[in-house]
């Protein structure tokens, strides 16, 4: 199932994190599109060294915001973010603050796209790949690139609950 | 001038720094609402609190409205910096008590705009 909402949304989705890169991460180099990368193998474990930031977005809708960076693109952010010099390498701290912060902002942007209200959770953070409770369903995937290493962008939801349908058309597939 | 930059995020806290340093600011860094009214509390007299609405043990809202609750602090100008864009959060954060509302992402030119509207200067006083 998909729903109106997030199929209208995708070009919005990537406008926005195209703005968070160039607002706080990298003024030069964009994120550009790019092929779906294998993160993970069938069992589910990373098969990229990768860094995965995650939101919860609770209400009407039930969704998880998640950013996934290859390890060296995770350094970046953070050396960008934290105003490091090139030569200086950031903590484990530093990476799960960027990379928490990072999912902060796409994922509260992408609450902005839901009608209704909605919380927003603080970002989880972790060394590997993030998954969502499996009842929520895939919405929008950005893959993309910065620097010529994977970044991807998932938007997991479960749409409103039959209640509330009428208030928001979906299409199914 | 100082400004007392609050987020839970050290990267944030980093980026918003180098703005406001960049004007000749001071500044000082607080990781959530209850260590910012500390700083208030042990004397700190900031132009200008930078605020971010989502943080653990008190959040950007709950910190306005404790400081617009205590008269010392009236001169205070409140910036909420933050990712929740709902207009009745929105609302409720200027009734609250804070000045103005940026929405993350922002750039630079965003904050600066939002402090001359304000009549913050890195020279001058609030108007």
């Amino acid at each position: 199932m998909s729903s109106l909402l997030f199929e209208s949304s995708r070009d919005d989705l990537e406008m926005l994190v195209g703005e968070v890169w160039s607002s706080h991460v990298d003024d030069r180099d964009g994120l550009e599109p790019a092929a779906p990368h294998p993160w993970s193998a069938e069992a589910g474990a990373a098969t990229t060294p990768c860094w995965s930031g995650a939101v919860s977005v609770t209400g009407l809708w039930q969704a998880l915001i998640a950013v996934d960076l290859a390890e060296p693109s995770a350094h970046a952010l953070a050396r960008g973010m934290l105003g490091l010099d090139e030569g200086e390498e950031p903590n484990r701290t530093d990476l799960g603050d960027a990379v928490g912060e990072l999912a902060n902002i796409v994922g509260g942007n992408v609450k902005s796209l839901m009608p209704g209200h909605h919380d927003l959770s603080l970002p989880v953070v972790a060394n590997t790949l993030l998954e969502g409770a499996t009842e929520l369903l895939p919405q929008i995937v950005l893959d993309l690139a910065w620097r010529g290493e994977p970044v991807r962008v998932r938007v997991l939801a479960l749409p409103p609950s039959s209640s509330h349908h009428d208030q928001f058309p979906e299409v199914s597939e | 001038m100082h400004a007392l930059i609050i987020d839970d995020s050290r990267a944030m806290r980093s980026i918003l720094r180098r703005i406001v340093t960049q004007l000749g600011w001071e500044t000082s860094e607080a990781a959530n609402g209850r260590e910012a009214l500390d700083l208030l509390e042990h004397g700190l007299v900031p132009d200008l609190c930078l605020i971010d609405w989502n943080m653990p043990v008190m959040n950007g809202y709950d910190f306005v409205v404790e400081v617009r609750s205590d008269g010392q602090w009236r001169d205070v100008t409140l910036m909420m910096v933050t990712t929740e864009s709902e207009h009745n959060r929105i609302v409720r954060a200027l009734a609250a008590g804070a000045h103005e509302y940026v929405v993350k992402p922002f750039t630079p030119d965003a904050i600066l705009d939002k402090l001359v509207l304000l009549g913050l200067t890195a020279t001058g006083v609030p108007a």
